[in-house]
């Protein structure tokens, strides 16, 4: 069993590393400090810690006017907030001044279970990748979030950064291949390609593996980077193995399903599409891993959908 | 604080400012005239006797900053930088063309000495006073200006960034309310009320003052002592008028969007040549 590493926790480490490598580096919070893991980051730099209170619009503005000035915010909440709340401000201040503020909405997708589709976010993976510029990344792994949080970090201009909830499996190595924009190749395979990302990227792993266990030759990949997104993994994929799952906890509605029938579509390739998500609804509320289940997002379901896909005929 | 010489001056320079707002609309045909005309007074003000910049290194760090919240009013803006020399002026020539460096809100990525991409309303002044914290933190005496227009405070937004700046204690920030009282469906406090201004300002812990706004030495006065009150920001209600010195559109809600008729242009400019020689321009 791997061991279980809280997203926000790590996100708190990352943060005070990048923020020990880059003196311009400041944290702002929307009254989300400490529930967003900038707790150890305030105390190590008080001065470098800006709290805003609940100003989910005028918070993005502000970001972007320090970024004017040479800092470089890392602005956090809980995900809706920052993004399909401001989107204007995002789209803006930050997208269209090209300032390098990083944007982190935390307790994305459905995490917020119990407390219902206003706190839930669903869609802001679909919003903000319409925005020119700006890079969006959404990481599957503890070791992950670490990885895209010094990358975004390293990157000048403005990045948006979706993390869950729930506690997730280490199941990457420290030194696994992460390049910004480029997906992971977790596992080779011939017969179909899973392609996940982020909070349940760790469900389409164990998914995987019970497949493999089953005999269904499973290609996997971790796609962290939803934008720039990698078309040439995903077009790979369909050539080579004519079948393609997307698991996201996300609206299928522009999300990373939408990025590989669009990528294939663009590219004039074709394969079949099995897309895993949430489609059009609103989620409904209740035990995080009871809601995920609705949405046929464990990896029992997972491997079902798999294998009922792979006996269907599919476009060559 | 200015002497009568330097009144004259800016006075001059206000003309001329108003003649490169003509030319503008005199190359596109049509564009925001009535808050470009209201605000140049102040822009004149603030672009040759306040702010401390540099035309020939418009990122230089110590530079005073000006957000114009109002994009719309970019006219003024693209006529006071040319006219300081941000750019030749044979620029303002080209608006209303495709893919001019002029267009119908401010881009900062396309034109030297814009400072943020303003338009939708309700931005300018979160984004300045990030820049007076970020300028503040680096320990920068530098100061940001502001202008929003009056129908502009409508928007919600302007009321956190407001909230925000108090609270920081941004003291080194100038906000100017363009109060030309009107708005694209009539009067603003009839579209929607925002008096007592003043008051509202002043209960969001700001510094407050009124003045008229074409009153270059009052503007001059006012920006020369912010803060108004220790370690608050500050806020001039600027009463205005809309079309400032084209008297067929002054006050005229028509003008807001000005679509040129036959002979308006002649007419614009053939008074602003005669508001000149009264100055010995």
């Amino acid at each position: 069993m791997s061991e279980m590493k809280d997203p926000r926790q790590i996100f708190g480490e990352a943060l005070v590393e990048v923020g020990e490598k880059y003196s311009n580096l400041i944290a702002i919070s929307a009254d989300s400090s400490s529930g967003s893991g900038m707790t150890p980051f305030r105390e190590k730099f008080p001065r470098r810690h800006l709290e805003f209170g609940i100003m989910e619009q005028g918070v993005i503005g502000f970001a972007s006017g320090l970024a004017t000035t040479g800092k470089m915010p890392f602005v956090v909440a809980i995900a809706p907030f920052v993004t399909s709340r401001p989107f204007e401000m995002f789209r803006n201040d930050l997208g269209y001044m090209k300032q390098n503020v990083k944007v982190v909405g935390r307790c994305a997708g459905i995490s917020y279970s119990d407390l219902g589709p206003t706190h839930q976010s669903l869609e802001d993976v679909a919003i903000i990748r319409t925005i020119p510029g700006v890079t969006v990344l959404n990481p599957g792994d503890p070791v992950e979030i670490k990885r895209v949080v010094h990358a975004a970090a390293a990157l000048n201009g403005p990045c948006y950064i979706k993390l869950g909830k729930e506690k997730m499996p280490v199941l990457y190595e420290d030194d696994y291949p992460f390049e910004l924009g480029k997906g992971v190749l977790v596992r080779d395979g011939k017969e179909v390609t899973i392609i996940a990302t982020g909070s349940v990227f760790p469900r389409a792993h164990a998914a995987t593996e019970i497949l493999v266990k089953d005999g269904v030759d499973v290609r996997l990949i971790d796609i962290h980077t939803l934008k720039p997104f990698d078309r040439e993994v995903v077009i790979k994929a369909a050539e080579q193995t004519g079948r393609i799952v997307t698991v996201e906890e996300h609206y299928l509605a522009g999300g990373l399903g939408s990025l590989v029938a669009e990528t294939l579509a663009r590219a004039k390739k074709s394969a079949g599409i099995e897309m895993i998500g949430i489609d059009d609804q609103f989620a409904s509320n209740g035990p995080y891993e009871e809601l995920l289940g609705l949405y046929g997002l464990l990896p029992d379901q997972i491997v079902k959908t798999v294998k009922e896909f792979i006996t269907e005929k599919v476009p060559s | 604080m200015l002497t009568p010489q330097e009144e004259t001056r800016l006075k001059q320079i206000a003309v001329k400012v108003r003649q490169n707002v003509i030319r503008q609309i005199k190359a596109g045909r049509m564009g925001h005239i009535g808050g470009a005309l209201s605000i140049a007074d102040i822009v004149t003000a603030l672009y040759f006797k306040i702010m401390r910049i540099d035309p020939k290194n418009p990122h230089w760090d110590r530079r005073d900053r000006f957000v114009l919240s109002a994009g719309h009013k970019c006219l003024a803006l693209y006529a006071v930088l040319a006219e300081r020399g941000f750019f030749d002026k044979t620029v303002l020539d080209t608006y209303g063309s495709l893919g001019s460096k002029l267009p119908g809100h401010p881009d900062m990525h396309k034109l030297p000495g814009v400072e943020s991409n303003t338009g939708a309303l309700g931005h300018g002044l979160s984004i300045a006073g990030g820049m007076a914290l970020g300028l503040r933190m680096d320990g920068i005496d530098s100061k940001v200006y502001v202008i929003m227009g009056d129908g502009e405070l409508a928007e919600g937004s302007n009321w956190e960034a407001a909230a925000a700046s108090s609270h920081h204690r941004l003291a080194n920030l100038l906000v100017f309310v363009d109060r030309n009282t009107l708005q694209i469906s009539g009067r603003t406090v009839d579209v929607m009320s925002y008096e007592p201004l003043e008051q509202r300002w002043r209960s969001f812990g700001w510094g407050t003052r009124v003045i008229d706004g074409h009153d270059l030495g009052m503007i001059v006065k006012a920006s020369s002592e912010i803060p108004f009150e220790e370690g608050k920001p500050s806020v001039v209600i600027a009463n205005t008028v809309k079309s400032k010195g084209i008297s067929f559109a002054e006050d005229r809600v028509e003008f807001h969007y000005w679509k040129v008729k036959e002979g308006e242009i002649e007419k614009a400019e053939q008074e602003l040549l005669e508001a000149g020689r009264r100055l010995d321009l």
